[in-house]
Formats: structure tokens, C-alpha cells, sequence
């Protein structure tokens, strides 16, 4: 899958390769199913006629159980082969830059507490200490609406009946699992409300971010910085910065933030 | 948390899952305890003689401590809508499903001069509805295959009732779980309707109405039996069975010399006739189906789903790293 070079997508600002398009696919599916999977989710609730949005015209759809219910399977379905996808994908090239690591909780708080004042960041890696918490919260939540969504589309199969405990238990979980993820995207466009995060932006819509601010932010992500500095040196575009200097030579056994070239 | 953990989770929970629900569907239908009903319309005359049919009298007098005590305050409209559903200045209404009146019958002039009396209840059906699709998991099965709403946690937001292919649970407003938490906002009462006289069924007793019935036109027994019987009574009279195929299966078979849809039409027309389109009572069309009959072959696809993103990560991964190789 090869990117379009830095060169010809902006032709003023250096950037580098951040996201692969597979991660940008992934995300974008991941993205649009959660939120197709809140809005017909909420129609498996007495919610869209209750509160006379499906009197709106072109929405009457949204106060069917029925209708809702068989979308709500099928970005369901988007949804759970996405992530599949990008645990396996990553678990066997094993990329694990994006994991929470100890002490994310307080380097987060440094973080975000410069950015907000407007000083100078604590350097990070690939990701934000933040963003790896964002994500492990966000990969709880989505993964409890799974596991509990799949029980419930396990005791909708006719003939198929469960304990009362696993019906009660199954639809309270998934609906404390629907208010985490909530919970979780709104923080998540929230931190875009920030300045310095908008530059992340980019990286998820046509995968480039720019180079100064690989350096300057982060600094820890080797492969990104090796990127940068080659894009920066001008002649070469960074796909082809393959022959890495010596001395920047990632150290064998070192952990996690080595997530590969984006590819 | 360690993504091994993650994973790990989440392969516990689907195979505790799958564990947990197989067994249940092959023990179903050997389930020992597993009752149903008969009502034999062939035998029910409506109790003409009294004022109320002894059936809804038993229910009724069984049930007065278990009826909704609303509050009045809280009875106020559902906003942004401009209305709630009290019936509680109705309690004595027999002619129709209330949250005070859980089985009632109905009385149908079919074609031809014919009276024909309903008594109408919730069928406890084989995949109620009502009980996987309420949003809160409040419904209940008991071993003997009686549904029950807990009427205590139910929110009242009525979808059992639009789910149920017959409409069944009717909702009483000021009641319920809603009133202690934001009554003005959200929820609207709690629902009720027969619980098959669960705790008589639990301890190997009639339920009320079939042991008031004068003219034994309710019976209920071990389900393999009450089909049995329903078939053989169905077939010396040369009648007609509902409730057997309805909905996916349901336990409550009514025998009926005149054809549903004979009674369904007329019950349709009645309604019709008297501007009555309150829920409560139930039309009796054949072989109504419920809304998740195509939920098996979805679950299907709930498995090709995560397959179909696997088969997309092997080869993503395989040719990533064949172009590594090609391009070393
Ligand atoms: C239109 C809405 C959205 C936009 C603009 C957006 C944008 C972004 C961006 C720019 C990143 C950072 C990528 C990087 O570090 O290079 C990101 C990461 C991420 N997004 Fe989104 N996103 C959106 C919606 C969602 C939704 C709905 C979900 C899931 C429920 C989601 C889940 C994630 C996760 C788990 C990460 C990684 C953790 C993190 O960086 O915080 N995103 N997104
Ligand atoms: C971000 C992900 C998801 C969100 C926000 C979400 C949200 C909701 C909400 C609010 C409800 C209504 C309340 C309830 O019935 O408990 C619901 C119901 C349901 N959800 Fe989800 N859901 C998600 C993912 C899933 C997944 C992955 C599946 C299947 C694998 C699933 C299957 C179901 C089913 C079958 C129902 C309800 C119908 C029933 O009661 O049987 N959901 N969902
Ligand atoms: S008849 Fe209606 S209320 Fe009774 S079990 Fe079936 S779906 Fe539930
Ligand atoms: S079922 Fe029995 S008790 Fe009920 S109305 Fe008919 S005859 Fe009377």
C-alpha cells in the first residue's frame, strides 16, 4: 500500500508518513459503526418516538425497534470485523506502540497540564501518554458492548433461551458499555478542542503529519524522528529514506514504541 | 490493561457465553418443568350468568396486592409528549387488558349469529419477545416457562408492548423504577400483565383462573401434554389450533371450532366499529410471526463478521511483509 510522497501531497510543509492506510481504514470503520451503533442503539430504546424525533420527517425509520434493530447488527457486524482485524494485524506484526505503559496516568497529567499552559511538553513517543489511555479506555468500553452485544444477538436466535441473570446482566452491561464509549468519543473530540492535537488530525485523514512537529513532540518515536530528520534533509522523500544513518539504528529489544514504518 | 488480557476476556466471555446458552436450547425441549395451557373455546361460555367471568374475577382478587399505587404527583405527561397512561381511576374496567385487569375476555359475534368467547391473556411465549428485547433485561422466564416482568426495575417505556406480537403488557404511569430517578425526563410507569400465576406454577399448583374456570375450559399441564391434548381435542371436533406455531411456538393453545381468522376479522371490525384503538385487545391473527424470527440467520453472520476481519488482517500482514521482503 504506498502513500503518497510528502512532496507531492503538500508541497510546502515537510510531512511524514504517521498513520498507515490500514490504520486509517481501520479507524475510519471503527468510527462510523460506533456511531451508526449509537444512533440505532438508542432506537432500541424508547428514545427517537418518546422525544418526537421520529415525528421528523425522513427519520420516522429511527422509531422502529425492527428497522434499528437489524442496522444496529449490521454496523454490529462492520464493527467487530474491524477490530478483529486491527488486533490481529497488529498482534502479528507486533506493533504495540499505542498500549498503555506504566506511569501514562501522571505523564499524562504533565502533558496536558504544559499544553494547557502553553508550555513547552515533556517529549512523548509515537503516541501521547494520553492518547495510550484514551485507547485502552476505549478498547474496554467497545469491547464490553462486543462481548455483551454477542450474548444478546446469541439469545435473539429463537429456540435459544438464557437464565433471567444473563438477560439482566448482559443489557446492563452493554448499556453501561454504550455510556463509556460515549463518554469516550466525546473526550476524544474534545482533546481536538486543543490546538496542539489538531495537528494529529492529518494522520487520520490522508496519514501525513508534519515533520517540525514530529520533532518537537515527538521526540521519543524513533521512527518518526529517523522520518523527519530525512524529509527535513530535503532530497529524499521519506518513503525512500530506507538506508538508515548507523547511529540511529533502533536498539535491539527495546520496548514498545518501535511501531514500524507506516506502510 | 495488557492487551493479552483484553484479549483474553474477551475469549472467556464468548465461550461462557456459548456454553451457557447451548446447553439451554437443547434443554429446552426436554425441560421437565416446562408447562402450557389449553383454552378451549369449545367450553367457554363467557360465565354469561355472572357480571364478571370467573377467570378475570380469580385473577383480579389473586393479583389486588400486586396492582400499581401510583402516586399522584407523579402522574403528569411524558414530556415533550401530551400524555401518560393512568388507568388507575379505571381499576374496575374487566372489558380489556389494564395494568388492573390481567386477563379479560372478549366477546366476538362471528358471521352467522355466532357468539364466541376469548379469554385473552399473555401466551408465555417459547422466545417471548418481551423478555430478550426489553433494554433492561427485567423480564424474567421461570423454569416452568411463565414470563414475568419485575415491575419494580422496569422503566415503563412500553417497548415490551410494541415488541410483543400481541401487544400484551399494558402500562400504568407514576409507578416504578422512573419515579425515584428523573420522572419529569424519562421512563413512563411500569408494565403489567399475567405472570402464569408463576409461583402456583412453582409449586405444582393450578393457576387462579383455571381452578375458578366453572366449565373447564382452562387447563394447565406439563407442555408436552397440553399439546398432545390440544391436537387430539382439535381433531375429533374438526377445529382449529392457535398458539402452537404463533410467534415461533407459545404455550397457550386455544381450540376453536371457528377459524381464527374468522374471530380475528370480527374482532378487528368490532374495534373498528367503536372508534377502540386502545391497546388491550389483542387481535388473534394466524401465524403471526415475531420480530426476531430472522435473528438466527443474523447470528450467523455475527460469527463471519470476525472471521471475515481475520482472513483481512492475515493477508494484510502477509503482504506487508512480502513487500518488505521485496523491497530489502
Ligand atoms: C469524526 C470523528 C473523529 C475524528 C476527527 C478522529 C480523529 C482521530 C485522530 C486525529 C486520532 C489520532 C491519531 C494519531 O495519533 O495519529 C485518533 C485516534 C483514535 N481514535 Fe479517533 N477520531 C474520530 C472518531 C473516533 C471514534 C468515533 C472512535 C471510536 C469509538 C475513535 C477512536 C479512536 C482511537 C481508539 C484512537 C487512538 C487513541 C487516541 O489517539 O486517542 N475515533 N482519532
Ligand atoms: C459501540 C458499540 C455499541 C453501542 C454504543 C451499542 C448501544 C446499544 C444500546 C444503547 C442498546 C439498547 C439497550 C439494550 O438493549 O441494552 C443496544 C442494544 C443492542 N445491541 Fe448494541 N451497542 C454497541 C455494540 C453492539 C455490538 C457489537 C453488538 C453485537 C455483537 C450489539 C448488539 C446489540 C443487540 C442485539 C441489542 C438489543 C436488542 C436486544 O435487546 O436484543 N451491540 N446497543
Ligand atoms: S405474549 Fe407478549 S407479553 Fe406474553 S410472553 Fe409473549 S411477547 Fe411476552
Ligand atoms: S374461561 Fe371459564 S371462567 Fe373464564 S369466562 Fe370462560 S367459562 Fe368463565
Amino acid at each position: 500500500m504506498p502513500e503518497k510522497s510528502a512532496a507531492t501531497h503538500t508541497p510546502k510543509v515537510v510531512t511524514i508518513t504517521r498513520q498507515s492506510r490500514s490504520n486509517r481504514i481501520v479507524h475510519a470503520l471503527v468510527a462510523s459503526s460506533t456511531f451508526g451503533l449509537i444512533v440505532t442503539g438508542l432506537g432500541q430504546m424508547p428514545f427517537y418516538s418518546r422525544y418526537k424525533i421520529a415525528d421528523i420527517p425522513g427519520l420516522t425509520w429511527l422509531g422502529s425497534y425492527e428497522i434499528t434493530l437489524w442496522l444496529h447488527y449490521l454496523f454490529a457486524f462492520v464493527l467487530m470485523g474491524a477490530v478483529t482485524y486491527h488486533i490481529l494485524y497488529h498482534a502479528l506484526r507486533r506493533e504495540f506502540a499505542i498500549l498503555p505503559k506504566r506511569g501514562d496516568f501522571k505523564h499524562s497529567l504533565q502533558v496536558i497540564g504544559a499544553m494547557v499552559r502553553g508550555q513547552k511538553e515533556p517529549p512523548s513517543e509515537k503516541y501521547l501518554p494520553e492518547q495510550r489511555l484514551a485507547y485502552a479506555f476505549i478498547a474496554f468500553a467497545i469491547g464490553l458492548t462486543i462481548v455483551t452485544g454477542l450474548i444478546k444477538v446469541y439469545t435473539n436466535v429463537p429456540g435459544w433461551n438464557v437464565s433471567d441473570g444473563m438477560h439482566f446482566w448482559s443489557a446492563q452491561l452493554h448499556n453501561l458499555g454504550f455510556f463509556l464509549v460515549f463518554m469516550g468519543i466525546i473526550a476524544h473530540l474534545a482533546a481536538f478542542l486543543f490546538k496542539p492535537n489538531r495537528k494529529l488530525l492529518g494522520g487520520m485523514r490522508h496519514g501525513q503529519v508534519e515533520a517540525h512537529y514530529t520533532l518537537e513532540r515527538h521526540a521519543h518515536w524513533k521512527e518518526g524522528v529517523q522520518k523527519a530528520r530525512s524529509a527535513l534533509a530535503g532530497q529524499t522523500p521519506p518513503e525512500s529514506a530506507a538506508p538508515k544513518p548507523p547511529e540511529e539504528e533502533t536498539p535491539k529489544g527495546d520496548r514498545p514504541c518501535e511501531e514500524s514504518a507506516a506502510r | 490493561m495488557d492487551r493479552r488480557d483484553f484479549f483474553k476476556r474477551v475469549a472467556v466471555a464468548s465461550a461462557a457465553s456459548a456454553v451457557l446458552t447451548v446447553p439451554a436450547a437443547q434443554a429446552r425441549d426436554r425441560a421437565s418443568r416446562k408447562m402450557g395451557s389449553i383454552i378451549d373455546l369449545t367450553r367457554c361460555d363467557g360465565c354469561v350468568h355472572l357480571n364478571t367471568p370467573a377467570c378475570v374475577t380469580a385473577c383480579r382478587d389473586k393479583n389486588a396486592g400486586r396492582f400499581p399505587e401510583p402516586e399522584e404527583r407523579f402522574l403528569q405527561d411524558y414530556w415533550p409528549q401530551d400524555f401518560h397512561e393512568d388507568w388507575s381511576s379505571e381499576r374496575d374496567r374487566t372489558d380489556r387488558l389494564t395494568p388492573y385487569n390481567w386477563t379479560f375476555v372478549e366477546r366476538v359475534e362471528v358471521p352467522g349469529g355466532e357468539t364466541v368467547f376469548v379469554p385473552r391473556r399473555c401466551m408465555h411465549c417459547d422466545d417471548a419477545a418481551c423478555q430478550k428485547l426489553c433494554p433492561f433485561g427485567v423480564i424474567g422466564k421461570s423454569e416452568e416457562g411463565a414470563v414475568n416482568i419485575d415491575t419494580e426495575f422496569c422503566m415503563g417505556g412500553a417497548k415490551c408492548r410494541a415488541t410483543c406480537p400481541w401487544n400484551i403488557p399494558q402500562r400504568q404511569a407514576g409507578v416504578g423504577l422512573y419515579t425515584k430517578l428523573l420522572p419529569k425526563l424519562a421512563g413512563g410507569g411500569s408494565m403489567y400483565k399475567c405472570d402464569g400465576c408463576a409461583d402456583r406454577l412453582a409449586n405444582d399448583e393450578k393457576p387462579a383462573c383455571e381452578i375458578e374456570c366453572p366449565r373447564d375450559a382452562i387447563t394447565f399441564g406439563p407442555i408436552d401434554e397440553i399439546k398432545a391434548e390440544a391436537k387430539r381435542r382439535a381433531e375429533a371436533i374438526g377445529g382449529h389450533l392457535y398458539g402452537l406455531d404463533e410467534a415461533g411456538g407459545t404455550s397457550t393453545i386455544y381450540i376453536s371450532k371457528v377459524p381464527f381468522e374468522v374471530i380475528d376479522r370480527a374482532i378487528a371490525l368490532d374495534k373498528a366499529h367503536t372508534q377502540d384503538d386502545l391497546p388491550g385487545r389483542p387481535h388473534m391473527r394466524p401465524e403471526i410471526q415475531s420480530s426476531l424470527q430472522n435473528a438466527g440467520g443474523l447470528f450467523v453472520a455475527s460469527v463471519l463478521a470476525p472471521i471475515a476481519g481475520a482472513a483481512a488482517a492475515g493477508i494484510a500482514v502477509y503482504k506487508s511483509r512480502q513487500k518488505e521482503r521485496d523491497d530489502a
